[in-house]
């Protein structure tokens, strides 16, 4: 390993210079900005702390700080379940394997805005298919009337999307647990699920722990899905802090208090994110990273 | 007997899986070929006639379309080029130095790439319409790169690091440059993780919402906003349309997912939480 010398730098250079200008600045200058009355980012005049005062005194912020809490947490706890259950289910075993792990995968390809319209369509009360059988069912989701609803069917399309990622997350983490720990529980005569509950799980325990933290950075970006299904709507009773960020900036230009609103989501972040960072920490001390 | 039920269970939870996965994509690719009345019947239809009257539709009343397929396509090779370009000299530095300062760097390069888009787009708004970058195809390559190059210089550190130190050294005694032995001996030996990384940076500009939602008004437009823009004022028959706009948006990523699966789990396992 050598010290960096000039070329090192001319050439780590180009990616720091883009990291430099397009995020780190500008994610310092929305602090400025939360500082400041603004239309659409120009015209600032200083006002303190005001824009924060004003984002706490709004009920439809609170409102989607409180959607965002349950929307995110049921999102990383179901996909983490779903995604441990699948990835248990395959490192046990089964025919066709990369088939099966492709065919997981294809949720990855789609984009936010054909995920959300094809769900929005399945799920229509009066013509979808899966909307309308569920109705037969007596378990219809009212999603377009019913906030909670509609809130809960953000939640399956987040999991469906993002669920290959947090499968192949935990499926790498399983595979990694060497072979001769389960030839030991066979031969003590374990079974199949003390196998998972005494080995598997306890060894993937840091995997887990990373991939909920991981999940839970993502998951807090929330926008689109929320956006394309209701707008917010009805009577932003279904607005997440993105959306209502979105709102506030590029439907009513009030940068300044999009800005506040945006600090507190990076705050909110960096709280989630400091978690990850220190694993990360300790792995590249191991060298692992 | 407990066999039994165990591999029923697993045979069980494949086809969950299966299901759960490919239904409603593959929704999506037979109602484009399905006539528009027969989309949402109910009961639905299994048996119809394929068409491709949709597809006809969509190239007749749609151009827009494929305007703005155009610009998905520059936007996305652009921002593929560009990060893995940026990303391989990265992370050749991240691979073959150390020290303090490499390793601050490298942490902050993964810190800053959590920060939530929506609310980098707050100061960028006035910068890029007073650089007059608003609806242009460069203010999303570089957006899309900027949020990509950390996740890319890790995955071809990793990448990078496979390939014996020996054979820089030997090349540096034959009097190469250092630029000479990026480009003659790690570039040819690194293929597999700059194909790795390009996918994850492809994908991404291929399918991404809120940036151009945000910074393309109708010249740089891209395919997912306006499909966006038309499933909001859908109305009767045009859902056929849609549908086969939807596929031809979808299918040429959902073949590359599908084929290249083992490159995008070899790229998530080298790159993001090793830790």
């Amino acid at each position: 390993m050598k010290t960096p010398d000039r070329g090192a730098f001319l050439l780590a250079a180009p990616a720091h210079l883009l990291l430099a200008l397009t995020i780190t600045i500008p994610a310092v200058y929305i602090l400025w900005l939360s500082l400041n009355d603004s239309t659409f980012g120009t015209q600032l005049t200083f006002v303190g702390l005001s824009n924060y005062f004003d984002v706490f005194a709004d009920p439809s912020f609170w409102n989607a700080a409180k959607n965002t809490f349950f929307v995110v947490n049921g999102i990383v706890y179901v996909e983490i379940l779903l995604a441990t259950l699948i990835a248990a289910v395959l490192v046990s075993g089964v025919p066709f394997r990369p088939v099966l792990i492709a065919i997981i995968l294809v949720p990855y390809a789609a984009s936010e805005v054909v995920t959300v319209l094809v769900w929005k369509s399945l799920m229509n009360p009066s013509y979808g298919m899966i909307g309308r059988t569920l109705i037969d069912l007596g378990m219809g989701l009212n999603w377009s009337v019913s906030p909670s609803d509609a809130l809960v069917l953000v939640g399956i399309i987040s999991v469906w999307q993002h669920l290959p990622f947090s499968f192949l997350l935990i499926y790498a983490g399983m595979m990694a647990i060497p072979k001769s720990l389960y030839e030991a529980a066979a031969i003590d005569g374990a079974g199949a699920i003390q196998t998972f509950f005494k080995v598997t799980l306890p060894l993937l325990v840091p995997t887990i722990l990373v991939a909920i933290i991981f999940r839970f950075v993502f998951a807090f970006r929330l926008f689109s899905e929320v956006w394309l299904l209701t707008g917010g709507g009805p009577a932003r009773m279904t607005e997440v802090l993105a959306v209502y960020l979105y709102r506030d900036a590029y439907r009513t230009g009030d940068f300044g208090a999009a800005a506040a609103t945006g600090w507190l989501m990076v705050v909110g972040t960096l709280l989630f994110a400091s978690v990850y960072l220190w694993f990360m920490h300790r792995g590249m001390r191991n060298g692992n990273v | 007997m407990s066999d039994i039920v165990a591999r029923t269970l697993k045979i069980l939870t494949i086809v969950v899986i299966a299901v759960w996965s490919l239904f409603p994509i593959a929704f999506v690719v037979v109602s484009s070929i399905k006539p528009p009345g027969d989309i949402f019947a109910y009961p639905p239809k299994w048996l119809f006639t394929p068409t491709l009257q949709n597809y006809v539709d969509l190239w007749l009343e749609f151009g827009e379309f494929f305007q703005t397929l155009g610009n998905s396509i520059i936007v996305s090779i652009g921002a593929t080029v560009f990060t893995t370009a940026v990303g391989f000299m990265a992370g050749y530095v991240y691979s073959r130095y150390s020290g303090r300062l490499i390793a601050a760097s490298a942490l902050y390069m993964i810190a800053i790439r959590l920060l939530p888009p929506i609310v980098v787009t707050l100061p960028l708004f006035p910068i890029v319409s007073w650089l007059r970058l608003s609806d242009t195809h460069i203010v999303l390559i570089l957006l899309y790169s900027a949020f990509w190059v950390s996740l890319v210089t890790v995955i071809l550190k990793t990448f990078i690091d496979e390939i014996p130190r020996e054979l820089d050294e030997a090349a540096e005694i034959d009097g190469a440059s250092q630029w000479q032995i990026l480009m003659r001996v790690i570039l040819p030996l690194t293929a597999q993780g700059l194909a790795a990384g390009a996918i994850f940076v492809f994908i991404f500009a291929w399918n991404e919402f809120l940036f151009a939602l945000i910074f393309t008004t109708s010249q740089a437009k891209t395919a997912p906003l306006v499909l966006s823009e038309v499933m909001d004022a859908i109305y009767g028959t045009s859902w056929g349309v849609l549908f086969a706009g939807v596929t031809v948006q979808l299918l040429p990523v959902l073949l590359l997912v599908i084929l290249a699966n083992r490159l995008i789990v070899a790229g998530l396992t080298a790159g993001s939480v090793k830790g």
